[in-house]
């Protein structure tokens, strides 16, 4: 079975997948209310060493999948708390203040994963996660991991779709765009912000519990910041304000890099572990400054409220 | 002597106290009002020349800039006093009072519709787990924001709002769909042709009679005169005088600080 499918493919699927979970979820924190979140692996990091500690650590009564949706749940849980922690510091704050305590979040993570190596092994990694099912080989259930990540994703665009359609996206996108006159209005700008964060932030540490599975060793190394530009690059280049921004931008960027040239071209084995990594940097920072070049509002435009507002609501 | 036999009538309008309210930038007092009561009649002028402080103190009774030193206190037509200046700036809305901008503000990004449908909505429909919402609230409030752009003239409200003159129509109009009890209103007419003025006069006379108490900061001296049932004048921070607008028209200080000689 999956003898078409090869196992670099689905890892870069996954990675696709993964990364333009993460920048629709930026989307509505940056395209919609303007805070520049530039700690996107911080909560993704939060939900994956929860995950994974409780996953190994832990003693629990009951085997899988109860024991992955317990601890899904939890990592969820524990990245909307550092959501809201992160959300109510940045409230008041400037974007060099936003950019700084985000940044410093995710380094504070990366940090505590690497100090804290009792519970979470430190540099050396963490291992003993595994598919909260066995359906066969390990390419199948990796198969199937992806595809359930791909639904999940898939769920999260919705949402974001649904957002823009609603009453709840304008009320974002009057804050990012003027909040003192929303305020003035009588909008809670901060509270709105604040449970934007913790929502958005446990869905980040849900992808991060994916990941986990995933990957089934965790290292510190992994939480690094190139998740964070990933995302960024992503983003800004299908469109910061657009929904399908953060699809068609990671299709462009991850899909083409981690598929296509790292699956396809007939690289160097060497290359892998340390000149491709800096590649793929490299070019991700290529890409972000040449759109923001040519085309800053990214290769799907600025929002088309007039447009939606037509649909919506006639004439 | 009749008057005070005369039980006065029961306010049938919120008031706003201003105490002791002093603010000041870079050194430079600012406002400094010792006490002003907004509200006792049902339309009032603010006049003054320009830096009198009048957007300044409007804005200090938003809670939109904090004050140095002072109170503002809001007193409802039913209920407790509220102390405004102890309240953060989104919350003045909640207690009906709201202010337009002197200065032409907006919404970048969202359309006429939109902006008005954000002004409309009750909170509890914005919440981030509702996101079917939408068309109920276009049930809602649409046909009320329909009637306001069809008065003022708006033709395509799914589209941005472009001129100037649009963007001011669209701030006052998002006033009134707060259904405030206590407007504010900052050069309301300022840049607007004739016609959309009588308008937007017609619509505070309405929204006056009504109930709501609409104070006007206006340099267009006809509006304030034709308009108001009090005037104050402000110069240098301090209200220094108040009247109807027949005392305050031919006011020695008004006519020299104010109005210029050779204009009554
Ligand atoms: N944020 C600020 N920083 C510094 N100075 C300010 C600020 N806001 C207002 N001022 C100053 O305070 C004074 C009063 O300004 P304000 O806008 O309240 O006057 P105004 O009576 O509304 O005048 P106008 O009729 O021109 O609108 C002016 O000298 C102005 O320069
Ligand atoms: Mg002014």
């Amino acid at each position: 079975m999956l003898d078409w499918l090869d196992a670099f493919l689905i890892t870069g699927l996954f990675e696709v997948v993964m990364i333009a979970g993460l920048g629709l979820l930026l989307h509505l924190q940056l395209g919609l209310a303007r805070i520049a979140n530039f700690g996107v692996v911080g909560f993704w990091g939060v939900g994956m060493y929860t995950f994974g500690v409780l996953y190994v650590k832990v003693d629990w009564p009951f085997g899988d999948p109860w024991q992955f949706l317990a601890c899904a749940a939890a990592a969820t849980l524990v990245a909307g708390l550092a959501g809201a922690l992160v959300g109510w510091l940045i409230s008041d704050l400037d974007i060099d203040g936003v950019l700084v305590v985000t940044l410093g979040f995710a380094t504070a993570v990366q940090i505590v994963a690497t100090t804290e190596a009792d519970w979470t092994g430190g540099a050396f990694g963490l291992g003993g996660l595994g598919f909260p099912y066995d359906i066969g080989t390990v390419k199948e259930n990796e198969f199937v991991w992806l595809m359930i990540t791909g639904l999940l994703v898939a769920a999260i665009l919705f949402y974001v779709w649904r957002v823009h359609r609603s009453p709840y996206g304008r009320l974002l996108i009057a804050t990012g765009g003027n909040e003192p006159l929303a305020r003035s209005l009588g909008k809670p700008t901060f509270r709105t912000k604040l449970w934007l964060f913790v929502v958005t932030s446990a869905a980040m540490g849900l992808l991060g519990a994916m990941e986990a599975v995933m990957v089934r060793y965790l290292d510190v190394g992994h939480i690094g910041i190139s998740i964070t530009l990933a995302a960024i690059v992503g983003l800004v280049l299908g469109g910061t304000a657009r929904v399908w921004g953060a699809v068609v931008g990671t299709v462009l960027t991850v899909g083409l890099f981690d598929i296509v040239i790292r699956t396809y071209l007939p690289l160097p084995r060497e290359w892998y572990s340390q000149a491709l990594p800096v590649m793929r940097e490299v070019l991700f920072g290529l890409a972000l400054i040449l759109v923001l070049l040519f085309r800053p509002l990214g290769l799907l435009g600025d929002m088309r409220r007039d447009q939606l507002m037509r649909k919506l609501h006639g004439r | 002597m009749v008057a005070d036999v005369v039980a006065p009538a029961p306010a049938a309008r919120p008031q706003i106290r201003i105490e002791g309210a002093v603010k000041s930038f870079g050194g430079h007092v600012v406002v400094d009002v010792d006490e002003l009561v907004l509200g006792d009649r049902p339309i009032e002028g603010l006049i003054g020349p320009n830096g009198a402080g009048k957007t300044t103190l409007m804005r200090m009774i938003m809670h939109s800039i904090p004050l140095d030193r002072g109170s503002v206190t809001l007193r409802p037509v039913d209920g407790p006093e509220v102390a405004l200046s102890k309240l953060p700036a989104d919350q003045m809305a909640r207690h009906g009072v709201v202010k337009s901008n002197q200065v032409i503000t907006d919404f970048d990004k969202l359309t006429i519709l939109d902006s008005l449908l954000l002004a409309s909505t009750e909170h509890r429909y914005e919440q981030p787990y509702r996101v079917f919402s939408e068309e109920l609230v276009f049930e809602r409030y649409g046909s009320e924001i329909a009637r306001y752009l069809d008065y003022f003239g708006f033709t395509d409200a799914r589209a941005l709002a472009l001129s100037a003159g649009e963007k001011k129509l669209l701030d006052i109009i998002r006033c009134l769909l707060v259904k405030p009890s206590f407007l504010m209103l900052d050069e309301p007419t300022a840049g607007l042709p004739g016609e959309l003025t009588e308008k937007v006069m017609a619509t505070i006379r309405e929204i006056a009679a009504a109930g709501t108490a609409v104070v006007i900061v206006e340099h267009d001296l006809n509006v304030i005169w034709s308009l108001c049932d009090e005037v104050h004048f402000m110069a240098e921070g301090k209200v220094v005088l108040h009247g109807d607008p027949q005392s305050i028209r031919e006011h020695r200080t008004v006519v020299e600080k104010y109005l210029g000689e050779g204009h009554v």
